[in-house]
């Protein structure tokens, strides 16, 4: 039964992690074998949102947490690291060179008037501090938002409505000027990382490969986890919380954990997104974005181990090419796709084989029994 | 047989929106003893379950449990007071519907439960062996491997009686374990209940009265969340208060 | 501040539109040697025509201050006739009325009447001094205010006099006030002081600027200049209150739009349990209703859809009957969106009862859907609903500036209120919405049409959220995401009161409404947001059952 799966996704794995990059980085420019630093690029983005959908995935399809706020860990992984390509622009920076921001600044604190740089963007200089950041302040956020919403045994729709307002809280301050993380328009404009070109196309195709084996580790992560005593767990929590409550186990403890981790996933996510995409503004984290990370999972398939990237990858792929040929009409494809997904596919791209294999079943019942004189119609 | 308290509960009220469910309720529970709870709808059978298992928080009086001074578990959570050896079966069968039986029966097998422990924790073969002994006892060996969704009614039941069992719970709180069971099943149940006392205390609520004779040594008469009365079936049966609960309401 | 500056252009407005309807109303004076006299004043040359100009004033009389009005707006004109004479005359849109006889006729070679700063200032006084004289009370309190302010103490005899006769108490209360902020020039230091003391006690709002300047000044002498800070202080503590009433006044009346708004949700949400992502929408169908409605009332409008433009007639009526759109908007609002709800209802959600979670990111797809369909066909940017007249004026109580529409805003929404309880507990409906609610199988086991009881229920509250969009568009911006700003809103409002109880919506709407205008007054739009959102995210988690959490025995197993 697993076999198909396992099979897919080591040719899946060999597929992005190999042989696209390789396409990229020998393949003749001219023929058709070449895979263009902008499809690199591309990929590289919808793999990091294919993380944030497994992340989204493990919450809402195997512990019945629908959260809304999966963008918001996303951003934070994101500015943290954007933090940091921010400060290692430097002497590269317009005002720099202008010869008005002696300080080396980010541009956007010139602009906007900061005397100096805050003390919270200092210890940004270095990145490996900014890694931990990375993962310490969705982490931490997600801590603290999770344990009091827990304690309290908030669920279902109230969960969702309720990180739905700490998201839309969180984005209203990231787009405030005076709360330093560059307002509107948020960090932008990144030079170099670890003293690599991130315009260079062989840092994109590493940052792709990057992504591709965070993307493994994450499958292989949630694959492992779904297959410890951790995952029955969780699944019977989605399925019927108090039974677990009344056999013995804190659920408190075990949706905290789940959370904090599904935090962390979206937060490295973010951070590979960021200098990936060159920008991180605060409308990476309204609600929209969180709605439309559950979109891909519903439309991949919940509740299923790829389906998400499945998901991700359709669902943006679709976007792109949309966006550009029909601009007006990709919000009413979009919302359209997702009604349709939530009444006739529930289990989305990943369970369209079964269903229509069910369908095809259920057909053949019919013709069968219409055969049979007398039958009454189903 | 010990005659030692394991469950007392004294003084106990509980409202809900000035409904008095429990109203000074006093039980005394002695180790190892089978006892049946019966009353007519709402009578606060299913309340006092809830009260003893933390679902619901008392508004007066002490429950305690364990033997010798016992320990006060109303202010426990649910998962600490199952921790002490309490378990329960529902009214209503609930049991892991997505999951295989056998995992049903993991899920409920005695053991660490914290976080990580069940994060790392490998399945022993005296664990498998003690699994499989309680899916023989229930009688659903053969359906081990599929999802407990697919079972009839009469089977949830016996696998969330089977969880109990894994568990190895000090008490038992069993609600209407009979319901949706053939006349057969039911026996097989009363008899299954009846080996289980001795090792383990138990607390039956139950309709069905001839389920109730099988099992019944000594039975409490609940009436709106009160002791009406306590005795053997054949003394609670000739109780004319009793009767007038049960027989007078009948007649309306 | 904000208040005087308000009742400042609220007079002048209204003085430029008496000036208008007075042109066409008879007058009872010797018409004629007023008419002479004016023409005389206004043709006029030399030093003395100032003085001539201002005398007009004491004519009293409407029509001479629409002409005034009229030549300051450069639309008095002088025609030379074929003999030579002067032929003044006035522009009426696209008639010329002649000054002398007031008949129209046909000008040959018109140029306007030229206008020096001296002749515009002596018509600016002219003006003042014949409202000074206005029957309207409000008009001669607005008046005699502005001749204060001038501080132009050769008024002061014809206030004095004024005073006299007056009857008004708000009248003598604005004479008052002029009189003593022209007496804070007076050379004796015992008028000046007694001036002062007189506008603290009035807790003068206007004269706050001119006090406040005395202190600082050079010129006043140290018993001025204490008295003075003395009636600052009364005033600015006044100033503070004033202003505090004002903030709680819109927070009330934006409070009552998300009461509207929530009460929709309440019972969809509340009720029904159904989480409607798309009731923001709803809010939005309400509001572009009541711009359709206008515009049908008024000009008609273009709307496009899929490339197509398709003309809506209008039926351009003016005036009255122009003016009554919004009471035709006010029902269709509710109807437009009760129809889309039920159509949302039959169309995706009775699907999904079993399964909030589902419902909730299909109605996010609808409202995807429904927010590109408004752009698509009203464009993107805002659109413009006016004000009927009769919702722009407002009352002034204590120089708290109470706007027509927010009272309206308020009024209306207690009189929702009040029909949804009786339509909840009174009639039969509400019996049996009441029923399905409590218990789906039950009711239909009791021969309650649930689906259409479903289904009213649903297009109910999606109404509401209509009515509030309606509102809203009196209040504010009328754009194609006006649901996404209410949408958190008005599920925190009622998560906050607790799901499934009308009382806790209502006093949650008020509440966070009101503390949310406040503090985006007091501090900034967005700051203050945040600061409500984080503090009900807080509440919410620490007491997740709201205000009046619902006790049930419903998890009963």
């Amino acid at each position: 039964m697993r076999k198909p799966e396992n099979l897919i996704m080591m040719i899946g794995a060999l597929l992005l992690l190999v042989l696209l990059p390789c396409l990229n980085a020998y393949g003749p420019p001219d023929s058709a074998l070449h895979v263009s630093d902008y499809t690199i690029n591309l990929w590289g983005k919808y793999l990091c949102y294919g993380i944030l959908a497994i992340s989204v995935n493990l919450l809402w399809g195997y512990t019945g947490l629908l959260s809304l706020g999966q963008c918001l860990f996303f951003s934070l992984g994101g500015y943290a690291l954007g933090m940091h390509l921010m400060l290692k622009i430097g002497k590269l920076g317009q005002y720099y060179q202008a010869g008005n921001n002696p300080l080396e600044m980010p541009d956007f604190m010139v602009f906007m008037g900061f005397p100096e740089l805050p003390a919270h963007w200092v210890p940004f200089h270095s990145f490996g501090f900014s890694v931990l950041m990375v993962f310490v302040v969705p982490g931490v956020v997600a801590f603290l938002f999770g344990w009091l919403a827990f304690r309290s045994r908030i669920k279902g729709v109230y969960f969702s409505i309720l990180t739905q307002a700490l998201t839309y809280a969180a984005s209203l301050m990231f787009f405030q000027n005076k709360f330093t993380f560059g307002g509107n328009n948020g960090l932008t404009d990144f030079k170099t990382m670890l003293g690599a070109n991130l315009n260079d196309a062989d840092v994109r195709r590493y940052l792709y490969i990057a992504t591709v084996l965070l993307l493994i580790a994450v499958v292989a992560l949630v694959k492992w986890l779904l297959g410890t005593k951790f995952g029955k767990v969780q699944k019977a929590i989605r399925d019927s919380e108090n039974r677990v409550l009344f056999s013995g186990y804190a659920t408190t403890s075990f949706k905290l954990f789940i959370f904090v981790l599904c935090a962390l996933i979206a937060g490295a996510a973010g951070a590979l997104y960021v200098p990936q995409v060159g920008i991180i503004n605060p409308s990476e984290m309204t609600t929209d974005k969180s709605l439309e990370a559950v979109v891909w999972v519903a439309v991949g398939g919940r509740a299923t181990l790829l389906g998400p990237v499945y998901g991700a990858i359709f669902v943006n792929a679709l976007k792109s090419w949309a966006t550009t040929a029909y601009p007006d009409y990709w919000y009413i494809i979009l919302g359209g796709l997702f009604v349709l997904a939530v009444l006739f596919a529930p289990n989305g791209i990943a369970g369209l084989p079964q269903q229509i294999k069910d369908i095809a079943v259920g057909w053949k019942r019919r013709n069968a029994s219409s055969i049979e004189p007398g039958a009454t119609p189903a | 047989m010990s005659s030692q308290v394991i469950l007392a509960a004294e003084g106990v009220n509980k409202a809900f929106d000035g409904f008095k469910a429990i109203n000074d309720l006093n039980f005394y529970l002695d180790e190892g003893e089978l006892r049946t709870v019966i009353g007519p709808n709402g009578a606060g059978k299913s309340t006092f379950l809830d009260l003893i298992t933390g679902r619901t928080r008392l508004d007066s009086g002490k429950i305690t449990f364990g033997t010798g001074v016992g320990e006060e578990i109303t202010s426990k959570k649910e998962y600490e007071i199952y921790r002490m050896g309490i378990g329960r079966k529902f009214q209503t069968p609930s049991v892991f519907t997505e999951h295989t039986v056998f995992d049903n029966i993991l899920l409920g097998l005695k053991g660490h439960r914290g976080v990580f422990h069940t994060l790392f924790a490998k399945l022993s073969s005296e664990d498998s062996d003690r699994i499989e002994d309680v899916l023989k006892i229930v009688g659903l060996f053969g359906k081990r491997n599929d999802q407990a969704g697919s079972l009839a009614h009469g089977q949830k039941q016996w696998l969330e009686i089977g969880m109990l069992l894994a568990q190895d719970a000090k008490l038992l709180l069993v609600d209407e374990p009979a319901a949706g069971m053939t006349d057969e099943e039911t026996h097989k149940t009363g008899e299954l209940l009846l080996s289980l006392a001795g090792k383990h205390s138990i607390i039956v609520i139950e309709h069905d009265m001839v389920f109730v004779r099988q099992i019944a040594k000594k039975v409490t008469v609940l009436h709106q969340g009160h002791v009406l009365c306590e005795g053997t079936v054949d003394d609670v049966q000739n109780d004319p208060e009793v009767r007038s609960v049960y027989l007078g309401r009948g007649k309306h | 501040m904000r208040a005087a500056i308000l009742m400042k252009q609220f007079a002048l407005a209204l003085l430029m539109w008496l000036g208008c309807q007075n042109l066409s109303l008879a007058q009872g004076l010797p018409d004629a040697a007023v008419r002479q006299q004016l023409i005389e004043a206004v043709l006029a040359e030399g030093e003395d025509q100032p003085e001539k100009i201002e005398a007009l004033a004491e004519t009293g009389s409407g029509m001479v201050a629409a002409v005034l009005a009229q030549w300051r707006a450069g639309n008095l004109l002088v025609d030379a006739s074929p003999d030579g004479a002067k032929v003044l005359f006035t522009r009426e849109g696209i008639d010329a009325v002649r000054l002398d006889t007031g008949v129209k006729f046909s000008p040959l070679a018109p140029r306007e009447v030229e206008t020096t700063s001296k002749t515009r200032k002596a018509i600016k006084n002219a003006l003042d001094l014949i409202a000074v004289a206005s029957p309207d009370p409000e008009l001669r309190s607005a008046a005699i205010g502005k001749l204060g302010m001038t501080r132009n103490t050769d008024y002061l005899p014809m206030l004095e006099a004024r005073q006299v006769k007056e009857s008004d108490p708000g009248v003598r209360k604005a004479l008052v006030e002029a009189i003593s902020v022209m007496q804070l020039a007076d050379e004796d230091d015992v008028v000046c002081i007694a001036a002062v003391r007189k506008l603290g006690e009035m807790r003068s709002i206007p004269s706050l600027d001119l006090l406040k300047g005395m202190i600082t000044s050079e010129d006043e002498s140290e018993a001025a200049k204490a008295e003075a800070a003395k009636s600052v202080a009364l005033i600015e503590s006044y100033l503070k209150k004033v202003e505090a009433a004002g903030t709680v006044f819109r927070g009330l009346s934006a409070g009552s739009v998300l009461l509207v708004v929530a009460l929709g949700l309440a019972i969809t949400f509340g009720l029904m349990g159904v989480i409607n992502m798309a009731h923001g929408e709803m809010m939005a169908v309400g509001a572009y209703t009541t711009y359709m409605v206008q515009n049908i009332f008024g000009g008609g409008l273009t709307l496009s859809l899929f490339g197509f433009g398709a003309h809506v007639p209008g039926m351009n009526l003016t005036g009255a009957a122009y003016q009554s759109y919004f009471i035709w908007a006010v029902p269709a609002s509710f109807l437009m969106a009760a129809l889309v709800g039920i159509a949302l209802e039959r169309g995706v959600i009775r699907f999904l009862y079993k399964r909030p979670l589902e419902s909730l990111l299909a109605t996010w797809g609808i409202s995807l859907i429904l927010q590109q369909l408004f752009r698509l066909v009203f464009g993107p940017n805002n659109v413009q609903v006016s004000s009927p007249s009769y919702l722009s004026g407002s009352f002034v109580i204590h120089d708290v500036v109470l706007g027509y529409n927010r009272v309206f805003v308020i009024g209306f929404a207690i009189a929702i209120v009040f029909v949804t309880w009786l339509l909840l507990t009174k009639t039969s409906l509400g019996l049996f919405i009441r029923a399905v609610m409590q218990n789906r199988m039950m009711a239909s086991c009791m021969g309650v049409r649930t689906e259409r009881v479903n289904m009213l229920t649903f297009g109910f509250g999606s109404g509401l959220a209509g009515l509030g969009g309606a509102f809203l568009s009196q209040l504010g911006n009328v754009g194609p995401n006006l649901g996404q700003s209410y949408i958190v809103d008005s599920f925190m409002t009622v998560v906050v009161g607790g799901v499934g109880n009308l009382i806790g919506t209502i006093c949650s709407a008020i509440g966070i409404g009101t503390v949310d205008q406040t503090l985006q007054s007091v501090t900034d739009p967005s700051m203050g947001k945040i600061i409500t959102l984080s503090t009900i995210i807080l509440f919410l988690l620490l007491r997740p059952g709201g205000l009046f959490p619902t006790r049930t025995r419903s998890l009963e197993g």
